[in-house]
Protein backbone atom coordinates (compact mmCIF):
# COMPACT_ATOMS: atom_id res chain seq x y z
CA UNK A 1 0.00 0.00 0.00
CA UNK A 2 1.53 3.74 -1.17
CA UNK A 3 1.25 5.86 1.99
CA UNK A 4 0.95 9.27 1.08
CA UNK A 5 1.48 11.65 4.00
CA UNK A 6 -0.94 14.56 3.81
CA UNK A 7 1.35 16.68 5.08
CA UNK A 8 4.11 16.24 2.13
CA UNK A 9 1.25 17.89 0.00
CA UNK A 10 -0.02 20.48 2.60
CA UNK A 11 3.53 22.06 3.10
CA UNK A 12 3.82 25.08 1.28
CA UNK A 13 6.90 25.48 -0.78
CA UNK A 14 9.04 27.76 1.65
CA UNK A 15 8.83 25.89 4.66
CA UNK A 16 11.91 25.37 6.60
CA UNK A 17 12.58 22.78 8.89
CA UNK A 18 13.29 25.18 11.96
CA UNK A 19 15.69 22.98 13.74
CA UNK A 20 17.83 21.93 10.52
CA UNK A 21 18.56 25.54 8.86
CA UNK A 22 21.77 25.81 7.35
CA UNK A 23 23.96 28.75 7.73
CA UNK A 24 22.27 30.50 4.52
CA UNK A 25 19.00 30.06 4.95
CA UNK A 26 19.93 31.94 9.02
CA UNK A 27 19.19 35.66 8.51
CA UNK A 28 20.00 36.02 12.43
CA UNK A 29 20.05 33.65 14.99
CA UNK A 30 19.99 34.53 18.70
CA UNK A 31 21.69 32.35 21.40
CA UNK A 32 20.69 32.91 24.79
CA UNK A 33 19.91 36.17 25.16
CA UNK A 34 18.88 38.04 29.11
CA UNK A 35 17.23 41.33 28.98
CA UNK A 36 17.04 43.00 32.66
CA UNK A 37 15.52 46.36 33.00
CA UNK A 38 17.73 47.20 36.42
CA UNK A 39 16.64 44.41 38.28
CA UNK A 40 13.58 42.79 36.93
CA UNK A 41 14.21 40.50 33.83
CA UNK A 42 12.34 41.21 30.79
CA UNK A 43 13.77 38.38 28.56
CA UNK A 44 15.18 34.49 30.09
CA UNK A 45 17.67 32.81 28.01
CA UNK A 46 16.06 33.45 24.20
CA UNK A 47 17.76 31.21 21.46
CA UNK A 48 16.19 31.05 18.10
CA UNK A 49 17.23 31.64 14.18
CA UNK A 50 15.23 33.57 11.99
CA UNK A 51 15.06 31.75 8.70
CA UNK A 52 16.10 34.24 5.85
CA UNK A 53 13.21 35.46 3.31
CA UNK A 54 10.70 34.80 5.41
CA UNK A 55 8.03 36.30 8.06
CA UNK A 56 8.77 35.37 11.87
CA UNK A 57 6.05 36.28 13.60
CA UNK A 58 6.51 37.02 17.91
CA UNK A 59 2.97 36.88 19.70
CA UNK A 60 2.16 36.59 23.10
CA UNK A 61 0.04 38.15 25.81
CA UNK A 62 0.86 42.08 27.24
CA UNK A 63 3.94 42.65 28.77
CA UNK A 64 5.18 38.89 27.42
CA UNK A 65 8.58 40.82 26.10
CA UNK A 66 7.90 40.28 22.59
CA UNK A 67 8.20 43.64 21.44
CA UNK A 68 11.35 43.65 23.92
CA UNK A 69 12.67 41.08 22.17
CA UNK A 70 12.29 42.83 18.79
CA UNK A 71 14.36 45.90 19.72
CA UNK A 72 16.74 43.70 20.65
CA UNK A 73 17.64 43.58 17.34
CA UNK A 74 18.35 46.57 16.14
CA UNK A 75 19.51 47.38 19.50
CA UNK A 76 17.01 49.87 20.44
CA UNK A 77 16.92 48.95 23.82
CA UNK A 78 20.30 51.00 23.78
CA UNK A 79 18.52 53.89 24.31
CA UNK A 80 17.04 52.54 27.47
CA UNK A 81 19.40 53.71 30.56
CA UNK A 82 18.50 50.80 32.90
CA UNK A 83 18.26 47.73 30.47
CA UNK A 84 21.26 45.71 30.44
CA UNK A 85 21.53 42.57 28.01
CA UNK A 86 23.79 39.16 27.54
CA UNK A 87 23.57 36.49 25.06
CA UNK A 88 24.15 37.17 21.44
CA UNK A 89 22.62 38.07 18.43
CA UNK A 90 24.22 37.28 15.36
CA UNK A 91 23.72 38.91 11.80
CA UNK A 92 26.24 37.50 9.37
CA UNK A 93 27.53 35.75 12.25
CA UNK A 94 29.04 38.73 14.07
CA UNK A 95 27.33 39.64 17.22
CA UNK A 96 25.66 42.73 16.75
CA UNK A 97 26.46 43.40 20.67
CA UNK A 98 29.98 43.29 19.80
CA UNK A 99 32.23 45.94 20.74
CA UNK A 100 33.04 47.09 17.09
CA UNK A 101 29.59 47.17 15.76
CA UNK A 102 28.68 50.55 14.40
CA UNK A 103 25.15 51.06 15.26
CA UNK A 104 23.97 53.22 12.49
CA UNK A 105 24.66 50.59 10.65
CA UNK A 106 23.16 48.51 12.11
CA UNK A 107 19.99 50.33 12.36
CA UNK A 108 20.52 50.20 8.20
CA UNK A 109 20.13 47.15 7.60
CA UNK A 110 17.47 46.53 10.15
CA UNK A 111 14.95 48.73 9.69
CA UNK A 112 12.20 49.56 11.93
CA UNK A 113 8.59 49.86 11.79
CA UNK A 114 6.39 51.18 14.65
CA UNK A 115 3.17 51.06 15.96
CA UNK A 116 1.52 54.67 15.09
CA UNK A 117 3.17 55.45 11.50
CA UNK A 118 5.68 58.11 12.25
CA UNK A 119 6.17 59.89 8.63
CA UNK A 120 8.48 62.78 9.23
CA UNK A 121 6.95 66.40 8.47
CA UNK A 122 8.48 66.99 5.41
CA UNK A 123 7.30 65.88 1.78
CA UNK A 124 6.60 62.44 1.07
CA UNK A 125 9.66 62.45 -1.41
CA UNK A 126 12.06 63.57 1.40
CA UNK A 127 10.24 61.22 3.71
CA UNK A 128 11.36 58.60 1.99
CA UNK A 129 14.77 59.52 0.68
CA UNK A 130 16.14 60.93 4.18
CA UNK A 131 18.31 57.71 4.99
CA UNK A 132 19.89 57.93 1.87
CA UNK A 133 20.45 61.76 1.83
CA UNK A 134 22.09 60.65 5.69
CA UNK A 135 24.39 58.74 3.66
CA UNK A 136 25.32 61.28 1.26
CA UNK A 137 23.66 60.17 -1.49
CA UNK A 138 22.45 63.35 -3.78
CA UNK A 139 22.34 62.65 -6.85
CA UNK A 140 18.90 63.43 -7.77
CA UNK A 141 18.75 60.81 -10.59
CA UNK A 142 19.77 58.01 -7.84
CA UNK A 143 16.99 59.45 -5.50
CA UNK A 144 14.55 59.75 -7.96
CA UNK A 145 14.93 55.94 -8.67
CA UNK A 146 14.81 54.87 -5.09
CA UNK A 147 11.72 56.82 -4.16
CA UNK A 148 9.70 55.42 -7.25
CA UNK A 149 11.23 51.69 -6.35
CA UNK A 150 10.83 52.14 -2.48
CA UNK A 151 7.02 53.32 -3.23
CA UNK A 152 6.72 50.48 -5.88
CA UNK A 153 7.77 47.69 -3.13
CA UNK A 154 5.34 49.48 -0.27
CA UNK A 155 2.23 49.37 -3.10
CA UNK A 156 2.16 53.38 -2.52
CA UNK A 157 3.68 54.76 -5.56
CA UNK A 158 0.67 54.54 -8.06
CA UNK A 159 -1.29 56.60 -4.89
CA UNK A 160 1.61 59.45 -4.62
CA UNK A 161 3.63 59.41 -7.41
CA UNK A 162 1.46 62.76 -8.87
CA UNK A 163 2.56 64.47 -5.05
CA UNK A 164 5.70 63.54 -4.08
CA UNK A 165 5.97 66.45 -2.97
CA UNK A 166 3.00 67.46 -0.92
CA UNK A 167 3.65 66.99 2.81
CA UNK A 168 3.59 63.13 3.74
CA UNK A 169 1.33 64.21 6.82
CA UNK A 170 -1.32 64.81 4.54
CA UNK A 171 -1.54 60.73 3.94
CA UNK A 172 -4.19 58.39 5.02
CA UNK A 173 -3.23 56.37 7.86
CA UNK A 174 -2.59 53.31 5.94
CA UNK A 175 -0.69 55.90 3.21
CA UNK A 176 1.53 56.61 6.18
CA UNK A 177 2.13 53.36 7.63
CA UNK A 178 3.30 52.44 3.99
CA UNK A 179 5.29 55.38 3.65
CA UNK A 180 7.29 54.66 6.60
CA UNK A 181 7.92 51.17 5.54
CA UNK A 182 9.16 52.87 1.95
CA UNK A 183 11.67 54.79 4.10
CA UNK A 184 12.97 52.28 5.83
CA UNK A 185 13.29 50.13 2.24
CA UNK A 186 15.02 52.68 0.73
CA UNK A 187 18.15 52.11 2.15
CA UNK A 188 18.08 48.54 1.52
CA UNK A 189 18.07 46.73 4.45
CA UNK A 190 18.46 42.59 5.55
CA UNK A 191 15.71 42.82 8.32
CA UNK A 192 12.57 44.42 8.78
CA UNK A 193 10.93 44.77 12.05
CA UNK A 194 7.40 45.42 12.40
CA UNK A 195 6.08 46.10 16.13
CA UNK A 196 2.22 46.36 15.40
CA UNK A 197 1.93 47.66 12.35
CA UNK A 198 -1.43 47.70 11.68
CA UNK A 199 -2.55 48.17 15.41
CA UNK A 200 -3.57 52.05 14.60
CA UNK A 201 -4.88 50.82 11.07
CA UNK A 202 -8.66 50.46 9.56
CA UNK A 203 -9.60 47.18 8.31
CA UNK A 204 -9.09 47.91 4.65
CA UNK A 205 -5.24 49.71 5.71
CA UNK A 206 -4.55 46.34 7.65
CA UNK A 207 -4.79 43.97 4.92
CA UNK A 208 -3.20 46.00 2.48
CA UNK A 209 -0.34 46.04 4.78
CA UNK A 210 -0.64 42.31 4.88
CA UNK A 211 -0.46 42.24 1.27
CA UNK A 212 2.39 43.84 1.65
CA UNK A 213 4.18 41.99 4.14
CA UNK A 214 3.69 38.86 1.58
CA UNK A 215 5.48 40.67 -1.48
CA UNK A 216 7.85 42.60 0.83
CA UNK A 217 9.35 38.63 2.03
CA UNK A 218 10.78 38.39 -1.05
CA UNK A 219 13.11 40.78 -0.92
CA UNK A 220 13.89 41.21 2.90
CA UNK A 221 13.36 39.12 5.81
CA UNK A 222 10.63 40.23 8.34
CA UNK A 223 10.02 39.97 12.03
CA UNK A 224 6.52 41.10 13.33
CA UNK A 225 5.51 41.61 16.64
CA UNK A 226 0.97 41.27 16.43
CA UNK A 227 -1.41 41.31 19.14
CA UNK A 228 -3.90 39.49 15.93
CA UNK A 229 -3.19 36.19 16.48
CA UNK A 230 -5.01 35.87 12.96
CA UNK A 231 -2.90 38.46 11.77
CA UNK A 232 0.31 36.00 12.69
CA UNK A 233 -1.43 33.38 11.12
CA UNK A 234 -2.31 34.93 7.75
CA UNK A 235 0.97 36.41 7.13
CA UNK A 236 3.17 34.87 8.58
CA UNK A 237 5.71 31.42 7.91
CA UNK A 238 6.88 30.59 11.91
CA UNK A 239 5.24 31.72 15.18
CA UNK A 240 6.92 32.45 17.97
CA UNK A 241 4.99 32.33 21.44
CA UNK A 242 6.11 34.16 24.50
CA UNK A 243 4.89 34.14 27.75
CA UNK A 244 6.22 36.22 30.83
CA UNK A 245 9.82 36.51 28.96
CA UNK A 246 10.18 32.80 27.56
CA UNK A 247 9.86 31.47 24.55
CA UNK A 248 7.37 29.01 25.19
CA UNK A 249 6.75 27.91 21.59
CA UNK A 250 8.57 28.39 18.26
CA UNK A 251 7.63 26.28 15.08
CA UNK A 252 6.23 26.64 11.55
CA UNK A 253 2.71 28.80 11.31
CA UNK A 254 0.32 25.82 10.23
CA UNK A 255 1.15 23.53 12.97
CA UNK A 256 1.45 26.02 15.95
CA UNK A 257 -2.18 27.38 14.95
CA UNK A 258 -3.47 23.97 14.37
CA UNK A 259 -1.53 21.52 16.21
CA UNK A 260 0.60 23.58 19.27
CA UNK A 261 2.94 21.00 21.21
CA UNK A 262 2.71 23.41 24.61
CA UNK A 263 -0.37 23.53 26.20
CA UNK A 264 0.52 26.88 27.49
CA UNK A 265 0.23 28.16 23.10
CA UNK A 266 -3.21 25.77 23.13
CA UNK A 267 -4.61 27.99 25.70
CA UNK A 268 -3.48 31.02 24.66
CA UNK A 269 -4.49 30.48 20.95
CA UNK A 270 -7.45 29.33 21.79
CA UNK A 271 -8.59 31.85 24.59
CA UNK A 272 -8.53 29.67 27.88
CA UNK A 273 -6.55 31.11 30.89
CA UNK A 274 -5.42 29.65 34.13
CA UNK B 1 -19.02 16.76 28.29
CA UNK B 2 -16.25 18.54 29.34
CA UNK B 3 -13.56 16.14 27.85
CA UNK B 4 -13.94 18.95 25.33
CA UNK B 5 -12.75 20.88 27.52
CA UNK B 6 -14.49 24.04 25.47
CA UNK B 7 -15.57 25.47 28.77
CA UNK B 8 -12.57 27.46 30.11
CA UNK B 9 -12.68 30.02 27.12
CA UNK B 10 -12.79 33.62 28.45
CA UNK B 11 -15.24 34.47 26.34
CA UNK B 12 -18.71 32.97 27.74
CA UNK B 13 -20.10 33.17 24.74
CA UNK B 14 -17.41 31.20 22.41
CA UNK B 15 -18.25 28.64 25.56
CA UNK B 16 -21.81 29.01 24.71
CA UNK B 17 -21.79 28.94 20.89
CA UNK B 18 -19.84 25.33 21.16
CA UNK B 19 -21.75 23.71 23.88
CA UNK B 20 -24.68 24.48 21.55
CA UNK B 21 -23.40 23.44 18.46
CA UNK B 22 -22.21 19.82 20.69
CA UNK B 23 -25.97 19.61 22.25
CA UNK B 24 -27.12 19.27 18.15
CA UNK B 25 -24.46 17.08 17.46
CA UNK B 26 -25.13 14.84 20.39
CA UNK B 27 -28.90 15.12 19.40
CA UNK B 28 -28.24 14.21 16.03
CA UNK B 29 -26.81 11.19 16.90
CA UNK B 30 -29.16 9.72 18.93
CA UNK B 31 -31.71 10.51 16.04
CA UNK B 32 -29.75 8.53 13.61
CA UNK B 33 -29.04 5.93 16.08
CA UNK B 34 -32.88 5.33 16.79
CA UNK B 35 -33.45 5.30 13.35
CA UNK B 36 -31.17 2.88 12.33
CA UNK B 37 -32.88 0.75 15.41
CA UNK B 38 -36.18 1.10 14.25
CA UNK B 39 -35.48 0.29 10.47
CA UNK B 40 -33.83 -2.81 11.64
CA UNK B 41 -36.75 -3.48 14.24
CA UNK B 42 -38.78 -2.60 11.63
CA UNK B 43 -37.53 -5.60 9.22
CA UNK B 44 -37.51 -8.28 11.92
CA UNK B 45 -41.22 -7.61 13.24
CA UNK B 46 -41.93 -6.86 9.49
CA UNK B 47 -43.51 -3.68 10.44
CA UNK B 48 -44.70 -1.50 7.70
CA UNK B 49 -45.90 1.35 9.76
CA UNK B 50 -42.36 1.24 11.92
CA UNK B 51 -40.77 1.46 8.25
CA UNK B 52 -43.09 4.24 7.29
CA UNK B 53 -41.84 6.35 10.52
CA UNK B 54 -38.32 5.75 9.58
CA UNK B 55 -38.91 7.28 6.76
CA UNK B 56 -40.94 10.27 7.86
CA UNK B 57 -38.59 11.11 10.43
CA UNK B 58 -35.16 10.91 7.90
CA UNK B 59 -35.86 15.08 7.72
CA UNK B 60 -35.47 15.33 10.85
CA UNK B 61 -31.88 14.37 10.58
CA UNK B 62 -31.26 16.24 7.21
CA UNK B 63 -32.86 19.39 9.02
CA UNK B 64 -30.13 19.08 11.93
CA UNK B 65 -27.74 18.55 9.51
CA UNK B 66 -28.09 22.05 7.95
CA UNK B 67 -28.85 23.79 11.26
CA UNK B 68 -25.49 22.48 12.61
CA UNK B 69 -23.16 23.36 9.62
CA UNK B 70 -24.52 26.51 9.88
CA UNK B 71 -23.69 27.16 13.19
CA UNK B 72 -20.48 26.07 12.39
CA UNK B 73 -19.89 28.40 9.65
CA UNK B 74 -21.24 31.07 11.86
CA UNK B 75 -18.45 30.17 14.61
CA UNK B 76 -15.85 30.16 12.27
CA UNK B 77 -16.67 33.52 10.80
CA UNK B 78 -17.37 35.03 14.44
CA UNK B 79 -13.96 33.06 16.46
CA UNK B 80 -11.65 32.36 14.00
CA UNK B 81 -11.02 29.20 16.10
CA UNK B 82 -7.64 28.14 16.38
CA UNK B 83 -5.74 24.66 17.18
CA UNK B 84 -8.07 22.15 18.79
CA UNK B 85 -11.43 24.66 18.59
CA UNK B 86 -10.52 24.76 15.03
CA UNK B 87 -10.00 20.47 14.61
CA UNK B 88 -13.13 20.27 16.28
CA UNK B 89 -15.24 22.36 14.69
CA UNK B 90 -13.71 20.07 11.55
CA UNK B 91 -14.28 16.84 12.80
CA UNK B 92 -18.65 18.08 13.80
CA UNK B 93 -18.69 19.42 10.07
CA UNK B 94 -17.53 16.29 8.68
CA UNK B 95 -19.23 14.07 11.32
CA UNK B 96 -22.88 15.54 10.69
CA UNK B 97 -22.22 14.61 7.18
CA UNK B 98 -21.62 10.89 7.88
CA UNK B 99 -24.33 11.50 10.25
CA UNK B 100 -26.99 12.39 7.27
CA UNK B 101 -25.57 9.56 5.05
CA UNK B 102 -26.17 7.17 8.25
CA UNK B 103 -30.00 8.64 8.21
CA UNK B 104 -30.16 7.64 4.54
CA UNK B 105 -28.37 4.44 4.61
CA UNK B 106 -31.30 3.76 7.64
CA UNK B 107 -34.18 4.64 5.20
CA UNK B 108 -33.04 2.28 2.76
CA UNK B 109 -32.77 -0.55 5.20
CA UNK B 110 -36.15 0.45 6.16
CA UNK B 111 -37.40 -0.14 2.45
CA UNK B 112 -36.94 -4.02 2.82
CA UNK B 113 -39.74 -4.08 4.70
CA UNK B 114 -42.29 -2.61 2.46
CA UNK B 115 -41.56 -5.17 0.09
CA UNK B 116 -43.50 -8.42 0.38
CA UNK B 117 -40.92 -11.23 0.96
CA UNK B 118 -42.49 -14.66 0.37
CA UNK B 119 -42.09 -16.74 3.59
CA UNK B 120 -38.95 -18.96 1.90
CA UNK B 121 -37.09 -16.04 1.69
CA UNK B 122 -37.51 -14.50 5.41
CA UNK B 123 -34.27 -16.49 6.88
CA UNK B 124 -32.13 -13.95 5.10
CA UNK B 125 -33.79 -11.68 7.25
CA UNK B 126 -32.07 -13.31 9.86
CA UNK B 127 -28.68 -12.77 8.79
CA UNK B 128 -29.51 -9.41 7.69
CA UNK B 129 -30.73 -8.83 11.10
CA UNK B 130 -27.84 -10.17 12.51
CA UNK B 131 -25.39 -7.78 10.35
CA UNK B 132 -27.56 -4.97 11.41
CA UNK B 133 -27.37 -5.69 15.68
CA UNK B 134 -23.71 -5.44 14.87
CA UNK B 135 -23.62 -2.41 13.00
CA UNK B 136 -25.74 -0.92 15.12
CA UNK B 137 -23.80 -1.70 18.09
CA UNK B 138 -20.74 -0.36 16.42
CA UNK B 139 -22.33 2.84 15.66
CA UNK B 140 -23.39 3.32 19.67
CA UNK B 141 -20.02 2.76 20.43
CA UNK B 142 -19.02 5.51 18.31
CA UNK B 143 -21.06 8.15 19.36
CA UNK B 144 -20.52 7.14 22.90
CA UNK B 145 -16.64 7.77 21.94
CA UNK B 146 -17.61 11.04 20.36
CA UNK B 147 -19.08 12.15 23.25
CA UNK B 148 -16.15 11.64 25.43
CA UNK B 149 -13.75 12.18 22.58
CA UNK B 150 -12.11 8.49 23.74
CA UNK B 151 -9.28 7.99 21.40
CA UNK B 152 -8.57 4.89 22.37
CA UNK B 153 -12.41 3.68 21.64
CA UNK B 154 -12.23 4.87 18.75
CA UNK B 155 -9.64 2.84 17.59
CA UNK B 156 -10.71 -0.40 18.96
CA UNK B 157 -14.17 0.54 16.80
CA UNK B 158 -11.89 1.81 13.47
CA UNK B 159 -10.64 -1.86 14.02
CA UNK B 160 -13.60 -3.57 14.25
CA UNK B 161 -15.01 -2.38 10.84
CA UNK B 162 -13.26 -5.14 8.96
CA UNK B 163 -15.29 -7.72 10.97
CA UNK B 164 -18.61 -5.75 9.68
CA UNK B 165 -17.02 -6.02 6.29
CA UNK B 166 -16.52 -9.82 6.56
CA UNK B 167 -19.96 -10.51 7.54
CA UNK B 168 -21.15 -8.35 4.72
CA UNK B 169 -18.96 -10.54 2.35
CA UNK B 170 -20.39 -13.52 3.77
CA UNK B 171 -23.62 -12.50 3.44
CA UNK B 172 -23.84 -11.10 0.05
CA UNK B 173 -22.34 -14.81 -0.49
CA UNK B 174 -25.36 -16.49 0.21
CA UNK B 175 -27.58 -14.20 -1.17
CA UNK B 176 -25.74 -14.58 -4.61
CA UNK B 177 -26.46 -18.30 -3.93
CA UNK B 178 -29.93 -17.92 -3.60
CA UNK B 179 -30.57 -15.90 -6.73
CA UNK B 180 -28.24 -18.25 -8.61
CA UNK B 181 -30.51 -21.11 -7.63
CA UNK B 182 -33.65 -19.66 -8.59
CA UNK B 183 -33.92 -16.58 -10.65
CA UNK B 184 -37.05 -15.55 -9.75
CA UNK B 185 -36.09 -14.58 -6.27
CA UNK B 186 -33.89 -12.04 -7.48
CA UNK B 187 -35.90 -8.74 -7.12
CA UNK B 188 -36.27 -10.06 -3.20
CA UNK B 189 -33.17 -10.81 -3.32
CA UNK B 190 -31.94 -7.63 -4.43
CA UNK B 191 -33.51 -5.93 -1.66
CA UNK B 192 -31.82 -7.45 1.00
CA UNK B 193 -28.96 -6.73 -1.17
CA UNK B 194 -29.22 -2.67 -0.70
CA UNK B 195 -29.97 -3.01 2.80
CA UNK B 196 -26.88 -5.32 3.01
CA UNK B 197 -24.92 -2.94 1.21
CA UNK B 198 -26.44 0.48 4.04
CA UNK B 199 -25.40 -1.62 6.45
CA UNK B 200 -21.56 -1.89 4.98
CA UNK B 201 -21.79 1.49 4.47
CA UNK B 202 -23.09 2.47 8.09
CA UNK B 203 -20.12 0.79 9.19
CA UNK B 204 -17.77 2.62 7.17
CA UNK B 205 -18.92 5.92 8.22
CA UNK B 206 -18.68 5.00 12.40
CA UNK B 207 -15.40 4.60 11.13
CA UNK B 208 -14.98 7.71 9.27
CA UNK B 209 -16.24 9.12 12.86
CA UNK B 210 -13.62 7.29 14.61
CA UNK B 211 -11.42 9.20 12.41
CA UNK B 212 -12.37 12.66 13.23
CA UNK B 213 -12.40 11.92 16.79
CA UNK B 214 -8.49 10.51 16.07
CA UNK B 215 -7.78 13.93 14.61
CA UNK B 216 -9.50 16.62 16.98
CA UNK B 217 -7.77 14.63 19.98
CA UNK B 218 -4.32 13.85 18.38
CA UNK B 219 -4.47 15.97 15.57
CA UNK B 220 -3.21 13.63 13.86
CA UNK B 221 -4.65 12.78 10.04
CA UNK B 222 -5.77 9.37 9.83
CA UNK B 223 -8.15 9.04 6.65
CA UNK B 224 -6.04 6.61 4.30
CA UNK B 225 -4.10 4.84 6.61
CA UNK B 226 -2.96 1.53 6.70
CA UNK B 227 -3.82 -0.91 10.12
CA UNK B 228 -0.25 -1.40 10.19
CA UNK B 229 0.28 2.93 10.81
CA UNK B 230 -3.52 3.45 12.82
CA UNK B 231 -1.94 1.05 15.53
CA UNK B 232 1.06 3.80 15.93
CA UNK B 233 -0.81 6.61 16.81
Amino acid sequence: MISVTPTAIADSPNKVDLNNLTPEQIALEIKDLNLFYGEKQALQNISMAIPKGQVTAFIGPSGCGKSTLLRCINRMNDLVDICKITGEINLHGENIYGKHVDVAELRRAVGMVFQRPNPFPKSIYENVVYGLRIKGENNRRVLDEAVERALKSAALWNEVKDRLHESALGLSGGQQQRLVIARAIAIEPEVLLLDEPTSALDPISTLTIEELIHDLKQQFTVVIVTHNMQQAARVSDQTAFMYMGDLIEYSDTNTLFTTPSKKKTEDYITGRYG
Amino acid sequence: MDSLNISRHISGQFNEDLERIINLVMQMGGLVEKQLSEALQSVSEGDEDLAKKVFSNDYQVNNLEVVIDEECTRLIAKRQPAAGDLRLVMAIIKTIADLERIGDEAKKIANVTMQSLSSKHKDLLLNLDNLGRRVLEGLQLTLDAFTRMDVDAALKIHQTDEKIDREYEALMRQLMTYMMEDPRSIPEVMAVIWSARALERIGDRSQNVCEYIIYFVKGKVVRHTSPAEMKKI
